[in-house]
C-alpha cells in the first residue's frame, strides 16, 4: 500500500479522534454546565429535538393523546360522555362494551360536560374559546354555540333543568345561562378562578367552587372562596371563605342537600418548605359546608403517606359515600360520610378549625384507596350508584369500579395511542408526587395546569429569598429561570438541588429529567390572551399603552434614560431581554441580588407580581412599589395613562398566537 | 342612601349603615370598608351587589363581604369618589379625577377626563343612566352626555357664558358648576348650587328659589322618581312634577314642620306638619313603593307617600 496514504489515513483518523475528543469534552462541560453540574449522559435530543413543537422529526417522536379530563354517566347507565382536553373532542363510551361509540368534535380545550334533563342535549364548556357547545345528541353534531365568560369550566344544571350554571375560570366570574333561549342572562362575581359547580338538589343554592386564593395582605394564608348562589333569584347569598386552603377544583352536594363537599389543598407556604419532612409543606383533603352552616376541612393524607392533588368529587346517590380522586397519587378515596357527618356536627366551629390540620382523620372516614392508572381526574357516578368511573388523563383510560366491593372491575381504553412518547412520561412525571417526600405534593401541585398557583413560597427555609411561584408556560427560549436567574436550564431547576432542597428525596432519574424537562418545554403553553385582538390588533387603550411603552421621552418632554424604559429589558418575542436588573423591589429579607426581567407574555394571569409577590396587581407594581422611578420612568404618567399602560401589557402575548383567528369576536365584543 | 328591596342603605361619615328588620348594623374599615366616609351608594339590579363610594376607594359588597377598588390596585380613576351607579353590568363612577366606567363582566376600566371628554376639568360630581345615555355633572363643565350606542360625547353647558348669574334664561343648563344629575320619564333634571334646570330632549328650563317653589338653589342632590324630581337643598326638601313644587321643611324647634305647595307663587300654599325632616340640609333621597328615606346633615327622615302630593314623614 502506498505510504503516503497510509500516513494520510493515519493523519485522519488521528484528527479525527482529536476533534471527536474535543467535541465530546465540550459536550461534557456543556452538559454539566446545563444540568448544574450534575453528571448526565451525553444526549443531545432531550434540550434540542424534544422540546421542539413542529416539524417532522416532532412529528415523529410524539403523538396526539386524548387526555381525558371530565365525565358525566347518561340517566339511564348506558353512555359515558367524556372530555378528550388534548384531542378537543367529546367521547361518547358505551361501557358495557368497552367500546368509544362517537367522536364530536368540540371548541379548543374542553373542560367539562352535562347533560340536559331530557337527554337530548349535552353542552360542553370550551375553556379556551370562551364560549360552550349545545351537543344534539340525536345526531351528534353541534347544534349552537353559547358565549360565556373566558374559561368557562365546570357546569351544574338547575334542578328544573331550565338554567345552566358557568365557572369562567379566567374572568373569575360565574355565568347564568337561560337554555330556553341559549343566552347568558347574567354574570356574577365568583372567587378567584372559580372551576367547580354544584347545584343543591333542593335547586335552592348553587355552590361554585374556587382554584386560586383571593387577594390577601402579603404573606398571609391564603383564603380561597365558596361562593353560594340563590338558586331562586340567581345572586350571590354567601361568599364562604377557607382558611388556609386553595385549589378547590370541584364540589359536590349530597342527594338531600345536608352539605356540600369540595376538593381543596392545604399549602403551608407561611412556614419553610423544608418541613415537608414533618407533614407540614403541603396537605390535601376535603372542605365541607353543612346546611346549618359549619365548614370544616378533613385530611385525606396520613401521617407518612399523602394522597396529592385531589381532583373531583362525588357523593352516592344513597348519600352515604363520597369518592375523591386524587390526580397526582393515582388514586381514589371511599369516604363514609356518616362518620363525616358525625364528626363535623359533633364539633365546635372552633373544634373543627383545630381537626383541619389532623393526619389521622383519614383514619376515620377513608373507607378504603383504590388503585388506578396515571393521573385519575373526572369521576362520573352510574345512576344507580353501583358504579365510579375515573378518568385517567395521562393513559387514556377509564377506570371502573365496584362501589360495594369498592374494587376495580376493569379498565377501559379510549383509543389513543398505544406509545408512551418521552413527553408524556414527563406529563405523568410532572402530575405525579411520588418523587416528592412521602409523596406529598407534585409538579402539579404548585403549578396547576402548568401554571403557577398565586402564592409566594419560603423554599430557602431561612425566611428569606421569599419566592413568588412563576408560571411554567411557554419558557421555550426564556433562560434564564428562577428570579434570581441563577438556573441556566429546566434541568438544573428540576435537578438535584429541587431534590435536595424542596422535595427532600433522591433526585430524577437522567431518563426521567429528560421527559419532565422535554413535557415542561414542548407541552405546557399559555390559553389565548384573552385581552389580545388577534392578528396583533390593538384596541385604542392598547395603542396607547404599546406608545408609552415604547416611549423614550417623558411626558413634559424629557429623555427618558435608556435604562429606565420599559422596552430596554421587556423586549423581543417574550418582552424580556433575559438580563438581571435592578428595579427597586428587593426588600429586607431578600439576600442581595438582581433580578431575571420576567417574561410578559399574558402576564394578566400571573398575580400576583414581582418576585415575592408582594404587588396583588400590575398596578401596583408602579403605584405602590416604584416610588422611584426604579422600576421604569412611571411616575409622570396620569391615571388613565397608567390604565392605558396596564391594558397593553395585558394583551402581550406570543408571536405564535398572534394568526389566532377564533376568539376574534368573543374578544372583539367585550374588549 | 339607598334602598334594596325591604333594606336601607345609608352612607355616613362614620361607616356605611344597613336598616334591615328594624334594626340598625354598621360597617366600617374594619369589616373592609375602603373608608369610613362614605358619599354615594347603588345597588346593582342585575347581582343584587352594593356598591360603595367613599372618600377613599370604591366597595363592591357582596354577600356580606367587601371587596375594595382603588386607584393604586385596580383601574380606578381617583379615591375620592362622589357618585357611583349601576348600569347593566357597568358600574360608573364620578370621582376627583374624573368619570370612571368598570365593566363588571371583562374587568376592564375606562377613564373619561379633560383628555377625553368635553370636560372643563376631571372633577366629577354625579352620574346617572337613561335614554340611552349616561350623564355625568362635571364640575365648571356642565353636563357630559355619553351616547352608549354612538360611544360618543358631547356636553350641555350655560351657553350665556356668565358664572355670576343666568344671563339668559332657559338657554341652557343654569349653571356650569353640577353638582347631581337624574333621569327619568325622559326628563333630565340637572342639580347645581344655583338652581335647577330640566330638559326634556328639546328645551331646556331654569328653576331658581326666587321664581319657583324651589326651597333653594343650592342643591346637593336629585333624584327623579318618575315625573316628579326630588330635589335635596340646603333649606329643605323640594318635589316638582312640572307643575306643582312641594317643599318639605323642619321648623327647627320641634318634630313639627312645614310643607310649603307652589311656594313663591300666587298659588302658595303653607301648611302645618305633625312630623318633618330630620334637619333642613338634606343630602340624599330615595324611594321604594310608598316609602321615601332622606338622608339629612342630622339623621335620616323617613316618610310616607299618602297621596299624590302629600307625604307624611318621621324621624329615626
Amino acid at each position: 500500500m502506498n505510504k503516503k496514504l497510509i500516513y494520510g489515513l493515519f493523519f485522519l483518523a488521528f484528527a479525527l479522534a482529536v476533534g471527536f475528543s474535543a467535541f465530546r469534552k465540550w459536550a461534557v462541560n456543556h452538559a454539566t454546565y446545563m444540568t448544574g453540574g450534575v453528571p448526565h449522559p451525553i444526549n443531545c435530543a432531550p434540550c434540542h429535538i424534544y422540546p421542539e413543537r413542529d416539524g417532522i422529526l416532532a412529528n415523529i417522536l410524539n403523538e396526539d393523546y386524548l387526555s381525558p379530563l371530565n365525565a358525566v354517566c347518561s340517566s339511564d347507565g348506558s353512555a359515558l360522555y367524556v372530555i378528550a382536553q388534548d384531542a378537543d373532542m367529546l367521547l361518547i363510551v358505551d361501557p358495557a362494551q368497552d367500546k368509544v361509540e362517537t367522536q364530536i368534535a368540540v371548541g379548543r380545550r374542553p373542560h367539562s360536560v352535562v347533560v340536559s334533563k331530557d337527554g337530548k342535549s349535552a353542552y360542553v364548556s370550551n375553556q379556551w374559546d370562551n364560549n360552550l357547545y349545545v351537543i344534539d345528541l340525536a345526531s351528534n353534531t353541534v347544534s349552537d354555540t353559547i358565549l360565556t365568560g373566558a374559561g368557562p369550566a365546570g357546569m351544574g344544571l338547575s334542578v328544573n333543568g331550565q338554567l345552566l350554571y358557568i365557572a369562567n375560570t379566567y374572568t373569575n366570574n360565574i355565568s347564568v345561562v337561560d337554555l330556553a333561549s341559549n343566552t347568558e342572562i347574567k354574570r356574577l362575581y365568583g372567587g378567584n378562578y372559580p372551576t367547580g359547580v354544584a347545584v343543591s338538589p333542593l335547586d335552592n343554592q348553587v355552590f361554585v367552587s374556587s382554584q386560586r386564593t383571593l387577594p390577601v395582605p402579603f404573606r398571609t394564608e391564603p383564603i380561597t372562596e365558596v361562593t353560594v348562589l340563590n338558586g331562586k333569584n340567581q345572586r350571590v347569598e354567601e361568599r364562604l371563605n377557607f382558611r388556609s386552603a386553595h385549589i378547590m377544583e370541584n364540589i359536590a352536594v349530597s342527594p338531600d342537600g345536608d352539605m356540600a363537599i369540595t376538593t381543596l389543598i392545604r399549602p403551608k407556604n407561611l412556614v419553610p418548605s423544608a418541613q415537608i419532612e414533618r407533614g407540614w409543606m403541603i396537605n390535601h383533603g376535603i372542605g365541607i359546608v353543612t346546611k346549618e352552616g359549619k365548614k370544616a376541612q378533613l385530611l385525606l393524607d396520613e401521617p407518612n403517606a399523602f394522597y396529592a392533588d385531589p381532583y373531583d368529587v362525588v357523593i352516592h346517590p344513597n348519600g352515604k359515600y363520597a369518592y375523591v380522586s386524587h390526580a397526582g397519587a393515582d388514586m381514589i378515596s371511599a369516604i363514609d360520610l356518616d362518620v363525616v357527618r358525625n364528626i363535623v356536627s359533633q364539633s365546635s366551629q372552633h373544634e373543627l378549625e383545630n381537626l383541619a390540620n389532623y393526619l389521622g382523620m383519614s383514619d376515620q372516614i377513608v373507607l378504603k384507596r383504590i388503585k388506578t392508572g396515571a393521573n385519575p381526574r373526572g369521576l362520573a357516578l352510574s345512576p344507580d350508584g353501583k358504579t365510579l368511573y375515573a378518568v385517567e388523563q395521562m393513559t387514556d383510560h377509564i377506570t371502573m369500579i365496584d362501589t360495594e366491593k369498592l374494587e376495580v372491575v376493569k379498565t377501559i381504553d379510549l383509543g389513543g395511542p398505544s406509545r408512551t412518547t418521552v413527553t408524556r412520561k414527563g406529563g405523568q412525571l410532572f402530575r405525579n408526587a411520588g418523587h416528592t417526600f412521602h409523596q406529598q405534593y407534585s409538579c402539579y401541585t404548585c403549578h396547576p395546569d402548568g401554571h403557577e398557583d398565586g402564592l409566594t413560597y419560603d423554599l430557602t427555609g431561612s425566611g428569606r429569598d421569599l419566592a413568588n411561584v412563576q408560571t411554567l408556560r411557554d419558557l421555550n427560549g426564556t433562560a434564564p429561570f428562577k428570579w434570581n436567574g441563577k438556573n441556566v436550564s429546566v434541568y438544573m431547576q428540576c435537578g438535584m438541588r429541587f431534590s435536595k432542597f424542596v422535595t427532600r428525596t433522591e433526585s430524577f432519574s437522567p431518563g426521567d429529567l429528560n421527559s419532565l424537562v422535554a413535557y415542561i418545554m414542548r407541552e405546557l403553553t399559555h390559553p389565548p390572551n384573552i385581552h389580545a385582538l388577534p392578528g396583533g390588533e390593538l384596541t385604542e387603550a392598547q395603542k396607547r399603552g404599546k406608545a408609552i411603552f415604547e416611549r423614550t421621552i417623558t411626558v413634559d418632554g424629557r429623555e427618558i434614560p435608556e435604562k429606565d424604559q420599559c422596552i430596554t429589558c421587556h423586549n423581543g418575542p417574550s418582552y424580556s431581554n433575559f438580563q438581571m436588573a435592578d428595579v427597586g423591589s428587593l426588600k429586607d429579607t431578600d439576600n442581595p441580588t438582581l433580578f431575571d426581567s420576567p417574561n410578559l407574555n399574558n402576564v394578566y394571569e400571573s398575580a400576583p407580581y414581582l418576585h415575592d409577590g408582594s404587588a396583588a396587581t400590575l398596578e401596583e407594581i408602579w403605584t405602590v412599589f416604584n416610588p422611584n422611578d426604579t422600576h421604569g420612568y412611571a411616575n409622570d404618567m396620569t391615571k388613565d395613562q397608567l390604565n392605558d399602560l396596564v391594558e397593553y401589557l395585558k394583551s402581550l402575548k406570543g408571536a405564535e398566537y398572534t394568526s389566532d383567528q377564533l376568539n376574534y369576536e368573543v374578544n372583539k365584543s367585550q374588549l | 342612601m339607598r334602598t334594596d328591596e325591604d333594606r336601607v342603605w345609608v352612607g355616613t361619615n362614620q361607616g356605611l349603615a344597613l336598616l334591615e328588620n328594624g334594626k340598625w348594623k354598621v360597617y366600617t374599615e374594619a369589616d373592609g370598608l375602603a373608608h369610613r366616609s362614605v358619599l354615594a351608594l347603588d345597588v346593582s339590579p342585575i347581582t343584587g351587589d352594593l356598591w360603595v363610594a367613599t372618600m377613599s376607594g370604591l366597595n363592591r359588597f357582596s354577600a356580606g363581604k367587601f371587596t375594595t377598588y382603588t386607584q393604586f390596585n385596580s383601574g380606578l380613576a381617583n379615591d375620592v369618589i362622589y357618585s357611583v351607579i349601576c348600569d347593566g353590568k357597568d358600574v360608573w363612577v364620578a370621582t376627583g379625577g374624573g368619570a370612571g366606567m368598570l365593566d363588571t363582566y371583562t374587568g376592564k376600566w375606562a377613564i373619561y377626563t379633560e383628555q377625553n371628554a368635553p370636560m372643563h376639568e376631571p372633577w366629577t360630581y354625579s352620574i346617572c343612566a337613561g335614554g340611552g345615555n349616561i350623564y355625568i355633572a362635571a364640575w365648571g363643565g356642565g353636563v357630559i352626555e355619553w351616547n352608549k350606542a354612538k360611544k360618543e360625547f358631547r356636553d350641555y353647558i350655560d351657553p350665556d357664558g356668565e358664572m355670576e348669574i343666568d344671563l339668559f334664561p332657559d338657554d341652557g343648563v343654569v349653571h356650569d358648576i353640577t353638582t347631581a344629575v337624574t333621569y327619568d320619564d325622559d326628563i333630565l333634571w340637572v342639580a347645581t348650587y344655583f338652581g335647577l334646570s330640566r330638559y326634556d330632549g328639546k328645551r331646556w328650563k331654569g328653576y331658581f328659589d326666587h321664581d319657583s317653589g324651589l326651597a333653594s338653589n343650592f342643591i346637593n342632590y336629585i333624584k327623579a322618581n318618575g315625573e316628579v324630581a326630588w330635589m335635596c337643598t340646603d333649606n329643605g326638601l323640594s318635589s316638582f312634577n312640572g307643575e306643582t313644587w312641594i317643599t318639605y321643611k323642619n321648623l327647627g324647634t320641634d318634630q313639627s314642620g312645614q310643607v310649603i305647595v307652589n311656594g313663591k307663587s300666587p298659588k302658595e300654599n303653607i301648611l302645618k306638619a305633625s312630623s318633618s325632616l330630620s334637619h333642613n340640609f338634606t343630602i340624599g333621597v330615595d324611594f321604594k313603593d310608598n316609602d321615601i328615606w332622606v338622608a339629612t346633615s342630622h339623621g335620616l327622615s323617613h316618610g310616607v307617600v299618602v297621596g299624590q302630593t302629600e307625604v307624611k314623614t318621621s324621624k329615626l
